[in-house]
């Protein structure tokens, strides 16, 4: 896989970002790739990223349910954000998903354009591929 | 039955009040009004009447006029229409504009009156208790959603994660990195034992009943410190009992020790790591029958925004540290059944004290 990717990772939990990022790892080894348990220290991060020039495309996977910041509010916040740092980043949504757990906010999200996709957890090798292939072709 | 079933009677003729009131008074309390407006008052001053027995034929309003005014403004009591006048109309509209209760006609005989009280007063018992019962219904489906919604973090988030792991375990021949992420899954599955653990509490405190016993505060304070002694050692925070009570103390056992023990637990659990003074602190003092019990961290405090939801269900101000977002809620419901205080005061980097005072009962 030819990837030139680097990606953000926001969980609270420390396992599921363990576990995202070794997927990861495993699928390039080459990658660059920054853990978060608080959405609010990766936001400052993006937006400090509009100083550096010629960067990677940058994948954020995000969990929606956290503590604090949740993700639809790292969402809003985001979309705030100059049209030169947004094109930059790629949001794909990473929770757990059940029937009756907020089907109208996810909607919303997505179809504002910032999310580009929605995968439910737990995060397999498999889901992983299908979703590093169908972001290669948009990019 | 404690206190007299309180009826009102309008009439506009006195002589039928005064019949009224002289043969029923001994068995209830009755009130009585000439009109209308006098009427209306009587109930805005009597909240608790019961039953209102009206005559149909009064000048300017008649007695549907009155019942369907009330029932809107005081749809509490019952409404019983007494005339002589038995026309097909007006019983159609007491029964369909003024929603009456019983119809006796006039001239009435004490036991029909108190017949009519009886049945109305069953009537308006089982209304009440209905009403009542609605409230505590809406209140448990509110908690009903948002155990709903939470189940799928708080629960499930955990759960998938170890499935997570357990997919990449496949993957894993390192015997480091797998011990790293056992570590991990170990925090998870300690995380979900936590929150079926104060599920439980959140149950007991909901449902038991008061179990008033003697308390000693230097027995559950001895039996704490022990608990903690422990992680004070391991996490090397200095931990500081003092407790004063020459009095006796009654009240329940079981919800101070929740409230003590979970205060406790914040306080150890949200300690800063890198700080060299690390302590916490507990005070009791049982004076004038009320215990007061002050419970301070030298911890990463809360944010000042955050002040007023930490004894909301589900609310977590950090993420840092394992929670089930129950903890201060319980400690809340505790205090509610115990009919206690509590005060939080706190310094971000620097600490949180919490005051809680519960009276002996």
């Amino acid at each position: 896989m030819n990837i030139t990717f680097s990606f953000i990772i926001i969980d609270d939990s420390e396992l599921d970002c363990f576990v995202t990022q070794k997927f990861l790892e495993r699928s390039n080894k080459s990658l660059t790739i920054n853990t978060f348990q608080d959405a609010e220290d990766a936001l400052k991060i993006i937006r400090e990223s509009r100083n550096k020039k010629s960067k990677r495309p940058t994948i954020v996977l995000l969990d929606l349910l956290m503590p604090g910041m949740s993700g639809f509010k790292f969402v809003e916040e985001f979309e705030k954000f100059p049209a030169e740092i947004q094109k930059m980043y790629r949001i794909i949504i990473l929770t757990v998903l059940s029937s009756n757990s907020h089907p109208i906010d996810i909607h919303r999200v997505l179809n504002n354009g910032t999310v580009h996709s929605v995968i439910e957890k737990p995060l397999t090798k498999e889901k992983l591929i299908s979703l590093l292939d169908d972001i290669e072709p948009g990019q | 039955m404690s206190e007299k079933i309180k009826i009102l009677y309008v009439d506009d003729e006195p002589d039928n009040l005064i019949g009224f009131k002289a043969s029923l008074r001994l068995d209830y309390q009755i009130f009585t009004a000439t009109s209308v407006p006098e009427a209306i008052n009587c109930l805005n001053n009597e909240p608790h009447i019961r039953i209102i027995f009206c005559d149909q034929r009064m000048p300017g309003k008649t007695g549907v006029d009155f019942f369907e005014e009330i029932r809107v403004s005081h749809p509490l009591p019952v409404r019983i229409m007494l005339t002589a006048y038995t026309d097909i109309e007006s019983i159609i509209d007491a029964i369909n504009k003024g929603h009456i209760f019983r119809y006796v006609q006039k001239p009435w005989s004490e036991a029909d009156i108190i017949w009519a009280i009886d049945e109305a007063n069953k009537f308006y018992m089982a209304n009440s208790m209905l009403s009542i019962k609605n409230d505590e219904l809406q209140k448990a489906y509110n908690e009903l959603n948002k155990f709903a919604y939470s189940v799928s973090h708080d629960i499930r988030g955990p759960l998938t994660g170890i499935l997570g792991a357990i997919n990449l375990a496949r993957e894993i021949d390192d015997v480091e990195e797998m011990k790293a992420m056992l570590f991990l899954m170990e925090k998870s599955v300690q995380k979900l034992n936590t929150y079926v653990l104060s599920m439980h509490d959140y149950y007991s405190l909901q449902r038991g009943e008061l179990k008033i016993t003697h308390i000693n505060f230097n027995t559950i304070i001895d039996e704490l410190k022990s608990i903690y002694a422990l992680n004070s050692k391991t996490n090397d925070v200095a931990f500081n009992v003092c407790v004063k009570q020459n009095e006796d103390f009654l009240n329940d056992e079981a919800p101070i020790r929740l409230i003590i023990n979970n205060l406790l637990s914040n306080a150890f659990k949200y300690q800063n790591k890198a700080s060299r003074n690390k302590s916490v602190e507990v005070n009791v003092e049982v004076k004038n029958s009320e215990a007061t019990i002050y419970v301070k961290d030298t911890g990463i405090g809360i944010l000042e925004s955050h002040l007023g939801d930490i004894f909301n269900l589900f609310f977590r101000s950090n993420s840092l540290e394992v929670g089930s977002g129950f903890g201060l809620y319980n400690v809340k419901s505790a205090l509610l059944k115990l009919n206690g205080q509590i005060e939080v005061t706190s310094v971000l980097h620097q600490g949180t004290t919490f005051k809680v005072t519960i009276p002996s009962i």
